[in-house]
C-alpha cells in the first residue's frame, strides 16, 4: 500500500496542530523549513541549501553514473532546477516522519533522479564502478592495509554496480545518503514496505556476490536488470 | 510465492531495516566492538549482516572538487539575481488601505488594519495602517477607496502618468510654438493653403492650368 507521506491528503490530518492550518494539510515539520522559506523570499539565500546538500546530490549522481564529469553535470542541472522551481515547493513532512525529516531533501533527490534519468537517456552506457573511488577509504600511510582495503572497497563497489538499477539506487540512498526508509520511498515513489524488501534483496545479492568472489567457487555476477 | 513466503520475506526485510537503522546510527558498530552484539544482528542472516557491515564501511560519500563547488555557487547566484529582477520591478509592493473620505483605517479583531469599503478582510501590518492614515489626511477632499500599491510599481506608474499628462497638455495647448522648425513648418503649411487662392486671383492664369474636367478641343 502506498504511503501518503509526501502526497496530498484529502482527509483532515488527525495530528495536524490547531494553528490555523487548513484542514487536510499536513503539518509542517521540515528541518530545512527556515532555509527553504528564506530562499523562497530571497533566491540568493538558496546558497545555504546548496552547501548543505551539494555533496549528497553529487554522491548520488556519481554512484549512478560512475563518472565525475557527468556527476557534475547532473548536480548542476539538479540545483538549477531546484532554484528555479523553489517557489512551487511545498513542505509535506508529518510528525510521524521524525525530527530529522526533510521533504526538501526528498524533493531535491526526486529532481536529481529525473536529471540522472535524462542524462542516461542521452548516453545509453553501462556505468562503470569507479575503482579510484575505493581509494578514498584507504589509509594513505598504511600501504599494505590500504591496498587490501582498496581491493575490498573496489569489490563492494563492483558488487553494487552490478545490481539492477532500482536495487542499487535504494542501497546508495540508504548507505551513502543515510536516508530513512520513508525518505527513500518518497524519492523512488514506492511504499516503505517495497523499499525494505528492495534493500533486503539487494543485500542478499551483494552478499552472494562477495562470497562468490572470496570463496573457492566464484560465481558469475547476476545479469544487470537495468 | 505463497502468502507465507511473502510474510517471511517482509519480516526479514523489516529485520534488515532495523539492523540498518542501528548500524547507520552507529549503535551496533559500537556494540560489536565491545563484543556484545545486540539481538537484532543475531537474528539476521549472517551473509546479509556481513554485506551490510561492509557496505556501511565501503560505500562512502564522494565530495566534488572545490573548484566545481564554487563555480556552481557562482552560477546559482547569477540565477538567483535573475530571479530577483521581477521582484525589483514592483512585485514587492504591498497593499495599503486608502480609506474613503471621512473614514480612518479600520482594524480587525487582531488589530490588523483592514481594507475599508470592501467585504474582503485583507490584513495589513501596522506600518501600512499608519501610512494609510497619512495618505488619508493628504487626500481629505477626494474620495478614493481603492487600494494603492506602494513600491516600485508606484514609481513607474507615476512616471507613466506624468508622461501621458504632459503629452495631453502639449497637444491641447493653445498658442504657437516659437522654435525655428515650428515656424518653418507653419510657413510651409500656410503657403500651401494660400497659394491656390492667389493664383486664382490673377486673370488668365486658369488657362495655363490644364483642366482635366473640360474636354480638349481637337481643332
Amino acid at each position: 500500500m502506498a504511503r501518503p507521506v509526501f502526497g496530498r491528503t484529502s482527509a483532515p490530518d488527525p495530528v495536524a496542530p490547531a494553528n490555523g492550518d487548513a484542514p487536510g494539510r499536513i503539518a509542517h515539520l521540515d528541518r530545512d523549513r527556515p532555509l527553504v522559506e528564506a530562499a523562497q523570499r530571497d533566491p540568493l539565500r538558496f546558497d545555504a541549501l546548496y552547501r548543505r546538500y551539494l555533496a549528497q546530490v553529487y554522491s548520488y549522481a556519481y554512484y549512478e553514473l560512475g563518472d565525475h564529469h557527468e556527476a557534475e553535470d547532473v548536480t548542476e542541472r539538479t540545483f538549477l532546477a531546484a532554484l528555479a522551481n523553489l517557489a512551487r515547493f511545498e513542505e509535506r513532512a508529518r510528525p510521524a516522519d521524525g525530527e530529522g525529516a526533510s521533504t526538501f531533501r526528498v524533493w531535491l533527490f526526486q529532481i536529481a533522479r529525473n536529471a540522472v534519468a535524462n542524462h542516461r537517456r542521452g548516453r545509453r552506457r553501462h556505468p562503470q564502478a569507479p575503482l579510484e573511488a575505493a581509494a578514498l577509504v584507504a589509509d594513505p600511510l598504511d600501504v599494505e592495509g590500504g591496498a587490501a582495503l582498496r581491493e575490498e572497497g573496489a569489490a563492494a563497489w563492483q558488487a553494487v554496480g552490478r545490481l539492477p538499477a532500482d536495487r542499487r539506487r535504494a542501497l546508495v540512498l540508504r548507505f551513502v545518503e543515510e536516508m530513512s526508509t520513508a525518505e527513500i520511498a518518497g524519492v523512488l515513489g514506492r511504499s516503505e514496505g517495497a523499499v525494505r524488501v528492495l534493500i533486503h534483496r539487494a543485500l542478499r545479492t551483494v552478499a552472494r556476490d562477495l562470497r562468490g568472489r572470496t570463496g573457492p567457487a566464484a560465481r558469475p555476477p547476476e545479469p544487470d536488470g537495468r | 510465492m505463497t502468502g507465507l513466503d511473502r510474510d517471511s520475506a517482509s519480516a526479514d526485510a523489516l529485520l534488515t531495516d532495523l539492523y540498518l537503522d542501528a548500524i547507520l546510527a552507529g549503535a551496533v558498530r559500537d556494540a560489536l566492538a565491545g563484543g556484545s552484539p545486540d539481538g537484532i544482528g543475531d537474528r539476521l542472516d549472517p551473509g546479509v549482516r556481513r554485506a551490510a557491515d561492509r557496505l556501511r564501511r565501503d560505500l562512502v560519500r564522494v565530495h566534488p572538487s572545490f573548484r566545481f563547488e564554487e563555480r556552481l555557487a557562482a552560477r546559482l547566484a547569477e540565477a538567483a539575481v535573475a530571479l530577483r529582477v521581477p521582484l525589483a520591478a514592483g512585485a514587492e509592493g504591498r497593499l495599503v488601505p486608502f480609506p474613503a473620505q471621512g473614514l480612518g483605517p479600520t482594524t480587525g479583531d487582531d488589530g490588523a488594519a483592514l481594507l475599508p469599503g470592501s467585504d474582503i478582510d485583507v490584513p495589513v501590518d501596522a506600518a501600512a495602517a499608519d501610512l494609510a492614515a497619512d495618505l488619508a489626511a493628504a487626500a481629505a477632499q477626494r474620495d478614493r477607496s481603492r487600494p494603492l500599491i506602494i513600491g516600485g510599481a508606484l514609481t513607474s506608474a507615476a512616471l507613466s502618468l506624468a508622461g501621458a499628462a504632459f503629452v495631453a497638455w502639449r497637444f491641447g495647448r493653445p498658442g504657437r510654438a516659437a522654435t525655428p522648425m515650428a515656424r518653418a513648418a507653419r510657413a510651409v503649411r500656410e503657403a500651401r493653403h494660400v497659394a491656390p487662392r492667389a493664383r486664382l486671383a490673377v486673370p488668365g492664369v486658369e488657362d495655363l492650368v490644364p483642366d482635366r474636367r473640360r474636354p480638349r478641343r481637337l481643332d
